[in-house]
């Protein structure tokens, strides 16, 4: 018996014992993650989730996570194959480049929900960043600098935004009822913010223009002139440049001027290009053509990057997204999934011995094979085949530059512009053997709208395989000078079509696919089935 | 006070005296089922002390008072038996041996209860046919074997865990597995391997295991509380004997695995014909050309192995002393899988020991040590290098070898990443890559330790009472390795890529309970109460390389300083549960039957102010067999010897990982540059799923056990759903959802089950047994979005419906081909006819099929989606039958499902692919001349999405889910025990012989390979078939 009350007494006393020392089984939290509470607390933390809003930007993790939506490699390749001067191969844009969208097309999906993820971020960034600025954790600049680069990165998501799933502006100066996207800037963490957020329909593109300036507006203002770490930042150049991109999208000419002409000197030297320097951040075009990009070991981070976003070994779009694979001819090591397309390429306007024609091409090796029929014209812009770490470039000084020449050419109405024409040379004379001979003059041009043209197909030149294609067809799709209205998407290649025979000046090409005109449904993408059902306040885009 | 005991003293003596006047003697025999001498009865008197034991020849003799009415014979294994004596001296006896479902004990959790007193439901799987089937884990055989439970397994990996639901999904966005307790205690499961899927079952040597008891009710599941919602499987091992003796078994199998079905590819003069046309029909030149040599490769042939072979060995030595036991066996198995580079090498220790030290304490370990070696491929469905997509896709018409190539494959190394053309002039769509090469070259392996110890000691405190602590350490090591090699394939750009991980997960469990047993007069009462507390641990490490220096490099481990580019990674996570839990069980007379329990979980995922749930169960049952008038008739003792009714009704809880309640940061770095980024929002007042359990059955045993039958009809209401409740992505919340209590389901079914014994005689017996479930599952409500209830959630192919079961198939309606220009044809959500114009992907009005005509332009939006079925079986069963025959038995077992329809997106996609891919046969009925009547649409290359409308369900491609399968077949020879003895001196104590066939016949009107390849939401996507295994082996017992 006194056995027994040894073990009763044993037992029981365990049993306490075990209950009360088991109380720590349960005060567990992550360990792979930050609560929200400690993150905006010193300031290395407050830096860290800045950057987490540019990883956003950079590579999502939501559809197609890893594959560079939006801007580490999506945007350039949507915006090409979207537009006529490149050439799907195979079924990777095959879906973009033909227009056969539905509202769960993944890439569709993909640049949505990427786009709003990043702004999300940037959103519940600034609250933070305000939250430490406020509190003396950063200093109040820096706090605003913060606030600077995410609203910055809001805008530019935005705008991307607007020109895949919205009519342009200059269709009846956006006034159109639920024609917009919605416009975060509020960061949604909670049930209140949902249920605010499915209560607002889509706004009217005006409304979009008008907050996307006023986010630039205020990081114009507290944007750093230079950036330790270079053009992976935003500077406030970019934020002046993208704000001329985006009045030219409004059609607004005087206000798109004011901006580039806080950045582009009065005097320019179009014969020697490279020395005209921006007059915030240094900016300047590079000797050659190649030099902005891989050539020699660009990676898009020279003087002439105003904003490229970063890529390397460690983080970029993968196999099945960086640049240097899709569009990187097969025979070096990328997969040639997109080439040059003959419509650009045979144009006579683009001289034979243009240095872009040697330095950010070539004929390589496609999907279609190395064979004669399975070579096309690759670009070399992004060449890390192997470890895919080409920087995405946003803004380059060269589209400041044509963009000016634009909209001095546009302000000059019923004349040719001398300071268009020497802003179009800047650019164009960079690529030229020999700038004196070949460069324009006013009387290249019989007028103004042709001045216009000609700048707009220097754009399809210089820009090529960057992915301005589409913007640029989106905008001028309702042109206020009619003749140079873009026809809709315009008509195209084959998808899959190569061979090196299709390519040189003047060589006949064969549109096989079809114009979509600019009133046919598929001009604009479905609003991702993801958004119509979890929001009802969403309209979908008509026929979608 | 004094008085009243003296006069009860005398009362009673008279009594007795009363009693005891006369004795008269009643002899007879006890024979058994099959008429043999059955010794050791005991033969008893009604009502009196007397008994007597019968002898080797079954005879018995004993005394009793005249006045005695019965005798009653006992013994164990048999029913009992009472025997009106009436006026005979002699009385022989028949006895049956009592059917298992009633003479067993039930595995509950913390302890065991007799078959009889268990008011739950419950299946116990035989387990004997397990030691003889090749397999890589048990839980792919539980098919068909119980009622309620369902097992799919998905294609024919060896390594990949079946999908295993009791009573139906009971989580929409949650865990739906059931919890696994081996020995008594949780055992890490899952797919826990980095680079293969990984069975942690397989750490089960299958022949160690003594008994698989699924609880499947509230009532006998609640004692698990939180982690019961999807039911429990018990699983034990085997312990040894006391009977003093050591026995030695021994098996030996080998078997041969084939794929159970392939797919009918084009040859290549056939795809030649069709590439072209497709390529014609879009403006593009001729691609395809017929080879000059005549090659017509079949490309599946390459990847799948014929008669893949497995050998499996096994011994064991059990036995002990009336004070210990124990259990020791070792395992070899290596199973090949039908793609070549799949297989399963498994190696498994089990050391199982128990003692008594004094009559006060117990102690015992049971050890189990296992090494399982998975190797496989790319399995990815659309994969570029994934092995049966790329299969699927190879063109016919090219070479797989090419000796010209340094490689000895038919691949553009060191050019390109591209299959070589072959007579063609470009190479297969989309960079499909040669899968002979692919396959056979680069590696995916996982290399898995477990150690898995419970140690425990129990104590006999007081009389009825023990006290057992438990302490079970578990630990899961994965050691992954893919080496890809530079040449082709996914290793290519990467030139060379090899990349290694470790992930070890660890648990402890600490158990303390108390079992109290009491019974006084007719009242039985057991007690259970105790303490549990589980921790659990993992952390995992990876590194990689790509730019290998050589490739001898790829071939095994990463090796420092062989990469230019180097990364690395890993993850740290720590979890707990902590429990307290008790449990009633009080019987009248083995007549009726009451249990109550409860649970008080917590789990360190939820929020501390609401991480502790309580769960309670209750239920009760009627023997009412046991009643007087029952036993009054005849005709019910004999037909009904055993009828339970019984009822149950708990509340249960699904058990949540990570920390869902947290809104965290987590890495996100911008290139090389550090970051953190918002990775979950949480909600602080998240709580346990609850699902409320209802139970009504009743179980018979007929003709006094030899048939046996149990009805259950359940229902399992299911309310406050962890629902990951989607967000509009314009809200920019991470993983577009954030978790919920909210939506409501149920599962509503009927079971029964019926085994019997259907001939008996000493040479030929046929017994059977069969189970069938019918299941209802509905999602009864979701979430609202500003007060108003959303009914539905559409997916890609699926939809969550409030009204229907989880993920119907829903899409457009295929309205045919139209037979004057071959484009698609749909009906919308009003049933106008729309066509779906190829040549610009846009829809319009049609006014027949007949006419080429395009009216006005619509569209086919979410509103012209239709239900095309379920994607969840409504029935399914198995049935078993054994025969023997002397020496001989035979088993057949046969199963099947039904009910639920599949998505075969595998034909969307590539059997009827529009791009250079090779196709099924399936393409040669398209559309070419105008008239022609066909569902196959006019051909264009590159118009897959606007022909077949790939990313969504369209009643085109879903089929039916019904099958019947003919599971097992096996025949075996057991060697005459008292020859084998004669001939081996004793030492080989029995001897068996058999073999068998799995998978051997499939009945189904499904067009793919298997309609069991299905996920469990339709979607049937480039799975490897499943296998068919012939096999042969020996069981030597010594």
């Amino acid at each position: 018996m006194r056995f027994n009350n040894f073990f009763t007494a044993t037992a029981i006393s365990a049993l306490v014992l075990v209950a009360s020392s088991c109380q720590k089984v349960l005060d567990e939290g992550p360990y792979n993650a930050f609560t929200d509470e400690s993150v905006f607390t010193t300031p290395e933390r407050a830096l860290l989730a800045l950057n987490g809003v540019y990883d956003a930007g950079q590579s999502g993790s939501t559809t197609l996570a890893g594959r560079g939506y939006p801007f580490g490699a999506a945007t350039v390749e949507q915006g090409d194959n979207r537009g006529e001067d490149m050439v799907n191969l195979a079924a990777f844009y095959q879906i973009t480049y033909q227009g056969t969208y539905n509202p769960n097309t993944a890439n569709n999906q993909a640049m949505w929900d990427n786009n709003y993820n990043m702004i999300n971020k940037a959103n519940i960034a600034i609250d933070g960043f305000r939250k430490v600025g406020s509190s003396g954790v950063i200093s109040p600049t820096l706090a605003l600098q913060y606030e600077a680069e995410c609203r910055f990165l809001r805008a530019l998501g935005h705008h991307e935004l607007l020109v895949h799933y919205a009519r342009p502006f200059l269709d009846g100066n956006g006034t159109a009822a639920e024609g917009g996207v919605p416009y975060r800037d509020y960061a949604v963490t909670g049930s209140a913010t949902l249920d605010k957020l499915k209560t607002e329909p889509r706004p009217t593109v005006a409304a979009g223009y008008a907050k996307l300036i006023t986010d630039l507006n205020f990081a114009e203002t507290n944007l750093p002139i230079t950036q330790p770490l270079g053009v992976v930042r935003a500077t406030r150049a970019a934020a002046i440049a993208l704000k001329q991109r985006i009045y030219m999208h409004m059609g607004q000419w005087t206000l798109a001027k004011a901006e580039g002409d806080k950045l582009i000197p009065a005097t320019v030297t179009p014969l020697t290009p490279n020395s005209t320097v921006a007059l915030i951040g240094g900016h300047r075009l590079m000797a050659t053509p190649g030099e902005p990009f891989g050539i020699p070991g660009g990676n898009s981070v020279t003087a002439e990057n105003i904003f490229s976003v970063k890529n390397d070994a460690l983080d970029n779009g993968s196999v099945n997204g960086a640049m240097a694979q899709m569009y990187g001819s097969a025979d070096l090591g990328g997969r040639g999934l997109v080439s040059v397309s003959p419509i650009i390429w045979n144009r006579a306007e683009w001289l034979a011995n243009d240095l872009r024609r040697t330095q950010n091409n070539r004929l390589g090796g496609t999907a279609n094979g190395t064979s004669a029929a399975g070579l096309a014209i690759m670009t070399t812009k992004y060449t890390d085949y192997i470890n895919r770490g080409d920087n995405c470039p946003i803004i380059r000084f060269a589209e400041v530059l044509l963009n000016q020449a634009e909209i001095e050419a546009r302000l000059t109405v019923g004349t040719v512009s001398q300071r268009a024409v020497d802003l179009l040379n800047m650019v164009r004379n960079r690529s030229s053997v020999a700038p004196a001979a070949t460069q324009f003059t006013v009387t290249s041009f019989a007028n103004d709208v042709a001045e216009v043209g000609a700048i707009l197909l220097e754009r399809r030149i210089e820009f090529l395989s960057e992915g301005r294609r589409w913007p640029d067809i989106h905008r001028t799709a309702m042109d206020p000078i009619v003749a140079l209205r873009a026809a809709g998407i315009p008509a195209k290649v084959n998808n899959g079509t190569t061979g090196s025979a299709l390519y040189g000046i003047g060589v006949p090409v064969t549109l096989g696919q079809a114009a979509i005109p600019y009133s046919d449904f598929r001009f604009i993408w479905p609003i991702p089935n993801g958004e119509v059902t979890q929001n009802p306040a969403i309209k979908q885009n008509p026929f979608y | 006070m004094r008085k009243l005991a003296v006069l009860l003293t005398l009362v009673l003596f008279s009594f007795a005296q009363t009693f005891a006047q006369t004795n008269r003697t009643v002899t007879g025999k006890v024979t058994d089922d099959a008429g043999n001498p059955l010794a050791g009865v005991t033969v008893s008197a009604a009502g009196t002390a007397k008994n007597a034991i019968t002898d080797a020849k079954g005879l018995y003799t004993i005394q009793v008072p005249s006045n005695t009415a019965s005798l009653k014979f006992s013994s164990v294994g048999f029913g009992d038996i009472e025997s009106r004596i009436g006026s005979r001296t002699s009385i022989d006896v028949n006895m049956i041996s009592e059917s298992k479902a009633l003479s067993e004990v039930v595995v509950v959790g913390y302890g065991v209860q007799q078959k009889k007193s268990f008011t739950g439901s419950s299946s116990k799987i035989d387990t004997k046919p397990f030691a003889d089937l090749v397999t890589p884990s048990i839980d792919k055989q539980l098919a068909g074997r119980a009622a309620g439970v369902q097992v799919s397994n998905a294609g024919g990996g060896v390594g990949t865990p079946a999908r295993i639901r009791i009573r139906g999904v009971n989580s929409i966005s949650g865990g739906q597995d059931p919890l696994i307790v081996v020995d008594g205690v949780p055992f890490i499961s899952g797919n826990l391997a980095n680079v293969t899927n990984s069975n942690t079952l397989a750490d089960i040597n299958p022949n160690d295991i003594e008994n698989i008891e699924i609880l499947k009710d509230g009532s006998a599941t609640a004692i698990f509380g939180s982690r019961a919602a999807n039911g429990v499987i018990m699983i034990t091992t085997k312990k040894g004997t006391k009977d003093g003796k050591m026995k030695v078994t021994y098996d030996a199998t080998v078997g041969f695995s084939s794929p159970g079905s392939t797919y009918q590819l084009l040859n290549a003069d056939q795809f030649v014909m069709i590439a072209n046309e497709k390529r014609a029909n879009a403006g593009l030149a001729i691609a395809a050309r017929p080879s000059p040599t005549g090659t017509n490769t079949d490309w599946q042939s390459l990847i799948y192995n014929q008669n893949a072979l497995a050998v499996q060995q096994n011994i064991s030595f059990s036995g002990g002393t009336q004070k210990s036991t124990y259990f020791f066996s070792l395992n070899y198995s290596d199973q090949k899988g039908i793609i070549v580079s799949n297989s399963q090498k498994a190696y498994r220790l089990r050391f199982n020991f128990d003692t008594e030290v004094n009559k006060f304490v117990k102690v015992g370990n049971n050890l189990t040590l296992s090494k399982v070696i998975d190797l496989e491929q790319n399995n990815g469905t659309n994969a570029l290098s994934g092995t049966v997509a790329s299969a699927l896709r190879a063109l016919p018409n090219v070479e797989p070898y090419n000796p010209a190539n340094s490689t000895g494959y038919n691949i553009q190394w060191p050019l390109l990443n591209q299959f070589g053309l072959g007579p063609n002039t470009i190479p297969v769509d989309d960079n499909y890559t040669n899968p002979a090469f692919t396959t056979q070259i680069n590696k995916y392996s996982s290399d898995k330790l477990r150690i898995n110890n419970n140690t425990f000691v129990e104590l006999s405190l007081l009389k009825g009472l023990k006290f057992k602590t438990v302490f079970n350490f578990d630990v899961f090591s994965d050691y992954g390795f893919q080496g890809l090699d530079p040449r082709h394939g996914d290793g290519f750009s990467a030139q060379g890529s090899v990349f290694n991980s470790q992930i070890t997960t660890q648990r402890w469990v600490w158990q303390n309970y108390l079992n109290y047993n009491k019974s006084f007069g007719s009242n039985n009462l057991y007690v259970t109460v105790g303490q549990e507390a589980q921790k659990d641990f993992s952390r995992s490490v990876s590194g990689s390389l790509n730019t290998i220096s050589d490739i001898f490099f790829v071939g095994n481990n990463v090796i420092s300083g062989t990469g230019v580019t180097q990364f690395s990674g890993g993850g740290y996570g720590k979890s707990g549960f902590q429990s307290f839990f008790g449990r009633v069980n009080y019987d009248f007379a083995n007549k009726y039957f009451l249990q109550a329990s409860v649970r008080r979980d917590g789990q360190s995922s939820l929020a501390p102010e609401t991480r502790f749930g309580v769960f309670p169960g209750f239920s009760g049952g009627w023997r009412i067999s046991q009643e007087k008038f029952w036993d009054k008739s005849s005709f019910l003792r004999k037909y009904l010897s055993d009828v339970k009714l019984k009822a149950s009704y708990a509340i249960v809880g699904n058990a949540l990982g990570g920390f869902p309640y947290l809104s965290t940061f987590s890495a996100a770095n911008y290139g090389n540059l550090s970051g953190l980024a918002p990775n979950l929002i949480g909600n602080r007042s998240l709580q346990w799923e609850r699902s409320k359990k209802y139970d009504i059955g009743v179980d018979i045993a007929i003709l006094s056990g030899r048939f046996n039958f149990g009805f259950d009809w359940f229902l399992n209401d299911i309310d406050n759903l962890v629902l990951a409740v989607p967000t509009p992505p314009t809200a920019g919340i991470p993983g577009n959802s954030i978790s919920q209590n909210i939506g409501t389901q149920r599962n509503r079914g009927t079971e029964i089950s019926l085994s019997g014994e259907l001939v008996r005689s000493k040479d030929f017996s046929w017994n059977f047994s069969l189970n069938h479930t019918n299941l209802d599952n509905k999602i009864t409500s979701l979430y609202t979005i500003g007060g108003t209830p959303v009914n539905s959630i559409p997916g890609s192919y699926n939809t969550i419906n409030v009204g229907s079961s989880l993920n119907v198939l829903s899409g457009y309606q295929y309205a045919g081909v139209n037979t004057a220009n071959g484009n698609p044809m749909y009906f919308n959500g009003i049933g106008q006819l729309v066509q779906h114009n190829i040549a610009n992907g846009a829809y319009y009005f049609a006014t027949g099929k007949n006419d080429p005509t395009l009216g006005t332009q619509t569209s086919l939006g979410l509103n012209d989606r239709k239900f095309l079925g379920l994607s969840l079986p409504t029935y399914f069963g198995g049935i078993s039958n054994t025969f023997r025959y002397k020496q001989f038995s035979l088993d057949v077992m046969v199963r099947y499902s039904g009910g639920n329809k599949v998505m075969n997106i595998t034909r969307q996609e590539a059997l009827v692919s529009q791009n250079f891919h090779n196709n099924g046969v399936e393409i040669l009925d398209r559309w070419t001349t105008p008239g022609q009547v066909t569902n196959v649409p006019r051909l264009v290359q590159g118009q897959s999405n606007n022909i077949n409308q790939n990313g969504l369900a369209i009643s085109r491609f879903v089929e039916s889910g019904d099958f019947i399968r003919l599971q097992n077949v096996s025949l075996s020879y057991t060697y005459n025990s008292k020859r084998l003895a004669e001939q081996t001196n004793g030492y080989i104590k029995n001897l068996r012989f058999f073999m068998q066939g799995q998978n051997m016949g499939l009945w189904t009107k499904y067009s793919g390979l298997d309609p069991e390849n299905a996920s469990q939401a339709g979607q049937d996507n480039a799975v490897s078939p499943q296998l068919r295994t012939v096999s042969f082996g020996v069981n030597v017992g010594f």
